[in-house]
């Protein structure tokens, strides 16, 4: 428990949009001295991107839950756009369905976020709000790597790869 | 012609004036040739220009939301890229070319927990791969037209400047030359004619 105070403690706090105050690898470092072996483990497989890991462990039943509503909300996004109707979300805001490409990143980034404020709450210096400072500085992180220049370049990269060896 | 030897002969007269009735015949058609090669060539660069246009609309279109392909969790190089650009051969303005059909890619299935902009991504490239290959297609086009406009201009000169000129300069030397020689051939007539005369005379 006081590993966890102090972790907690000594860790910046995160707000949506901001730029990420540490890195994964830098939180994962303090963590690793901070927990006990047993917690680091189940912290590990914790992440944004997969509501379980390799192994089927979910690190949080609700982590996982959430994370399995988005993926079925985007696969129904999918499947109506497909089949040319109307999607009928369940979890999502609706406003991802007609928001362009980054602003539906950003909008399910921002539902991820306030659904992990759900998660966390009443939960004062649990383990839970370390998995989900985790998942908050995935997040962070994610947001963070979105930028107009290397986005153009990617694009270049793919759409004109020669021209770009030319240059 | 110019240095060459004329043959003042009538057989070569004849031929010289078929060379010119050739040379004035095939002269208008490579007028028309290159006329058509010159046209042929404005319409692909015009279709190019708007090619062009598409794509700098299609990467306008997608301005606003192009920061989402820098993405530090996908990898969106990995999920497109071209396997083959299809084209089949057709004749244009006389010439052999490779006309666009269409772009053969390299598609990777997006599984479910792949982000959404990818979808939009794929489409974006492929509808911009598929365009520039297009514009590949149509610039090898000019160049092979550009070389047979080369080609027949070469020829236009050549019957304009060349075989035009000189054969009509040959058929003048020759007529010439054969009316003096006929002139020769009556005035010794005559002379011998005139002397045979004075010598039955004396």
């Amino acid at each position: 428990m006081s590993n966890l105070v102090y972790l907690m403690c000594s860790l910046p706090s995160l707000k949506f949009g901001q730029v990420p105050p540490i890195t994964i690898d830098e939180f994962s470092s303090e963590a690793k001295d901070q927990l006990s072996t047993k917690h680091f483990k189940q912290l590990e497989p914790v992440d944004i991107y997969q509501a379980a890991d390799s192994e089927g462990k979910v690190g949080l039943k609700s982590i996982g839950a959430m994370l399995s509503d988005l993926q079925e909300d985007i696969s129904e996004i999918r499947t109506a756009k497909a089949q040319k109707r109307a999607p009928n979300l369940t979890r999502l805001p609706q406003a991802v369905i007609n928001a362009n490409p980054l602003e539906r990143e950003k909008l399910i980034m921002r539902w991820q976020w306030e659904e992990l404020d759900n998660i966390q709450a009443g939960e004062v210096f649990t383990f839970t709000e370390v998995m989900v400072y985790k998942l908050r500085l995935q997040i962070l992180s994610r947001l963070n790597s979105f930028s107009k220049e290397r986005g153009s370049q990617v694009l270049a990269s793919v759409v004109n790869p020669s021209k770009k060896k030319e240059e | 012609m110019a240095g060459a030897k004329i043959k003042y002969t009538k057989t070569e007269r004849a031929r010289q004036k078929k060379i010119l009735k050739v040379s004035l015949r095939m002269l208008p058609l490579f007028e028309a040739m290159e006329k058509s090669l010159m046209a042929t060539i404005n319409t692909i660069a015009e279709r190019i220009e708007e090619i062009r246009q598409v794509i700098e609309k299609n990467k306008q279109a997608a301005e606003p939301w192009v920061a989402v392909m820098s993405d530090s969790h996908v990898d969106i190089k990995a999920f497109i890229s071209v396997n083959k650009i299809i084209t089949k051969h057709v004749d244009v303005a006389g010439v052999r070319v490779e006309q666009y059909e269409s772009v053969d890619f390299n598609v990777m299935p997006i599984s479910d927990d792949t982000p959404l902009w990818v979808d939009d991504a794929v489409v974006l490239m492929q509808e911009q791969l598929q365009l520039l290959a297009e514009i590949e297609c149509l610039d090898e086009q000019i160049r092979l037209l550009e070389e047979e406009l080369l080609d027949v201009r070469a020829r236009i000169k050549l019957f304009e400047n060349r075989r035009i000129p000189n054969a009509k300069t040959a058929i003048r030397k020759i007529g010439q030359k054969l009316q003096d020689d006929e002139r020769l051939t009556i005035a010794t007539a005559k002379v011998v004619k005139t002397s045979q005369k004075e010598e039955v005379m004396v």
